[in-house]
């Protein structure tokens, strides 16, 4: 099981070793970080088969908890390592002069992303974050244009100040337990952070890493950085990224904090996000903003889910969460060739008639039209919103049909464009044969999930049970602590 | 006074300071300053969670156990946090040249304006608020144009 180390260690020791690789040979240098991350998703899937529904931890080391730092793996941990390798695959930078860097810079993020779904520790999970955010921030500026210098500086502020609030966070916590390990955390929790000073701890950690997942009041960065940076990188970005900061919170949730008014901050800056993100999405006139707008919204809505309490939360929530993570990059890599205004848009269907139909796919999952899994991934949301009992969920649930309704708009008012060709308008080219591959891949992955939907919600309520129970983990994690 | 308090008040002073100098100035080095201020602040802080007045090193001479021993795990925290912060002080810096040398200016509202202008005029739309922004905006974004 030691393996399980793999997955952070292998691409991040191949980041380092990987610009003397290209100084020995360029062909190798180009084709090692993908075959490594192959390597390490494909490690991931079989110990995924392995564990089955048991989890497993690992001491870094040899050293026990407090002193050594853990790694836990459940199903909901290895699902998002996998998604981090296997996301950065897919979205490989690659290209450019820049290479050696860019490459480097990606399996940096696809390590440090896997350390954070796996990591147990708190600190850790701090120094893995701000790693994170160091290689987006690379990745992000290379494009070496006026813009995206300014739109980086702009998100390392907002960024630094958020990992800043989660340091405190992280101070405030140990101040009242003395220990930063999750396990013991989870056992201290009652009695020790069940207080005004857990609470203020849950909410600077909510902010500080609400940042990368597009949480309302520190998502600024959202706009300008998908509409200066790669459209791959944006992808990863708001895919992949932002449900692994989505995941240290729900673990902090499950484990650390059950305030009730935890829950209810969270599904408040929810229900911003949603009306913000929509309604600016809505009134958007460039594809990149528009779709990042939408994102904000998106994520919202996931934000809602995982603020209903108990394991109903943690399922509703992985369903959108993951549906999120497929259509996101797809719709990013459609933005390769469309990035630009709406209105020259107008004929794009003659010259990609493929990419097309995929964005009409795509936006009928987004908006959640049956059968594609975004209309069972919301219904879902909304039938347990409409089983709680305080009435801010009974809002929640309103503004996600409301926002739905806006999706609609104008996301058809996109699609209908496309077929409406206009004189003297020269129709935006084509897309180029890897984006619409991969593009096509993670869409015929949307359309192939409508026919295993059972199988699929029961697998996933699974992981939601496992990550949703506490005294699980703490077992696990320490097999002698009292049940 | 207590050190201890008075430890308290300035971790919590640096915070605020710096997050003050964060969201109300609009030079990008006092931008890049209150960063660095709050990240100390988080750092004391993270420090103090364990302090204790008069504390030895929690080392073991012959035998001796002190009686009150400073708890080495938050410094070894700090450590790593200082030298995150660092890294991030440095690359901010640098990313600053770059946006000086490419809007000739280092006021982060100037350098707003002209990125979004910039990601206006790439998509080929009028710049967002031009619409249906008040006269005065419309008239300081064509003043300074």
């Amino acid at each position: 099981m030691n393996k399980l180390a793999l997955l952070v260690a292998l691409p991040l020791i191949t980041a380092f070793l990987l610009p003397i690789i290209h100084r020995v040979s360029a062909a190798a240098g180009r084709w090692t970080g993908p075959l490594i991350l192959a390597i390490t998703s494909a490690l991931g899937i079989s110990l995924w088969g392995q564990l089955g529904d048991s989890a497993v931890a690992i001491e870094l080391g040899g050293f026990r908890p407090p002193l050594g730092i853990t790694l836990y793996a459940d199903q909901m941990a290895i699902l998002f390592a996998v998604a981090s390798s296997l996301g950065t695959l897919l979205l490989w930078p690659g290209g450019g002069e820049d290479r050696v860097r860019q490459s480097t810079l990606a399996l940096i993020l696809a390590a440090a992303g896997s350390g954070l779904a796996l990591s147990g520790d708190l600190f850790n999970i701090y120094v893995f974050y701000e790693l994170v955010a160091v290689a987006s921030y690379g990745l992000i500026a290379a494009k070496a244009s006026a813009g995206s210098y300014a739109a980086t500086m702009r998100y390392l502020v907002v960024s630094s100040f958020g990992a800043a609030m989660a340091l405190t966070g992280v101070a405030l916590v140990y101040q009242a337990t003395g220990t930063l390990n999750l396990a013991q955390l989870a056992q201290l929790a009652p009695t020790h952070l069940n207080n005004l000073q857990g609470l203020a701890a849950f909410v600077l950690m909510l902010i500080g890493f609400g940042v990368k997942a597009e949480l309302f009041p520190v998502n600024t960065w959202v706009p300008e950085v998908y509409a200066t940076a790669p459209t791959r990188i944006s992808g990863l970005l708001a895919g992949v990224v932002s449900k692994l900061a989505l995941l240290i919170i729900v673990r902090l949730l499950v484990l650390v904090f059950h305030q009730p008014e935890a829950l209810t901050v969270m599904l408040i800056l929810g229900i911003l996000g949603v009306v913000t993100g929509e309604l600016a999405a809505w009134r958007a006139r460039d594809f990149n903003r528009m779709i990042a707008f939408s994102s904000i919204g998106q994520l919202g809505i996931i934000f809602i889910a995982f603020a209903i309490p108990g394991k109903a939360g943690v399922f509703a929530g992985l369903a959108v969460a993951l549906h999120h993570l497929v259509v996101k990059p797809a719709m990013f890599l459609l933005a390769e060739r469309w990035s630009g205004s709406l209105t020259a848009l107008a004929g794009a269907a003659k010259n990609s008639p493929l990419a097309a139909g995929l964005f009409i796919l795509l936006a009928l999952s987004l908006i959640g039209v049956p059968p594609l899994p975004g209309f069972w991934a919301k219904l879902l949301v909304l039938v347990e919103l409409s089983e709680q009992s305080q009435p801010l969920y009974y809002l929640g649930a309103f503004v996600i049909l409301a926002g739905a309704a806006l999706e609609a708009n104008y996301l058809f008012r996109v699609a209908s464009r496309f077929y409406r060709a206009e004189k003297d308008h020269k129709a935006p080219a084509a897309h180029g044969m890897p984006e619409l591959a991969t593009a096509s891949l993670l869409c015929a992955g949307l359309a192939g999930s409508v026919f295993v939907l059972t199988p699929l919600a029961e697998q996933l309520e699974g992981i939601a049970t496992q990550a949703a129970d506490a005294s699980h983990y703490i077992q696990t994690v320490n097999p002698e602590a009292p049940p | 006074m207590d050190t201890g308090l008075i430890l308290y008040v300035a971790a919590f002073g640096l915070i605020l300071i710096g997050s003050a100098g964060i969201v109300l100035s609009s030079h990008l080095v006092r931008i890049i300053f209150g960063i660095a201020l709050l990240e100390a602040g988080a750092n004391l802080l993270l420090l103090l969670a364990t302090y204790r007045e008069g504390a030895a090193a929690p080392i073991i001479v012959d035998g001796r156990v002190p009686l009150t021993m400073a708890d080495p795990v938050p410094q070894a925290l700090v450590l790593t946090a200082i030298v995150i912060g660092v890294g991030i002080l440095a690359l901010a810096l640098s990313l600053a040249l770059r946006v000086q040398r490419a809007y000739g200016t280092l006021d982060m509202r100037e350098v707003r304006r002209r990125l979004e202008q910039d990601i206006a005029d790439e998509a080929g739309i009028d710049m967002p608020s031009s619409a249906d922004a008040p006269q005065a905006v419309i008239s300081r974004q064509e003043g300074q144009a």
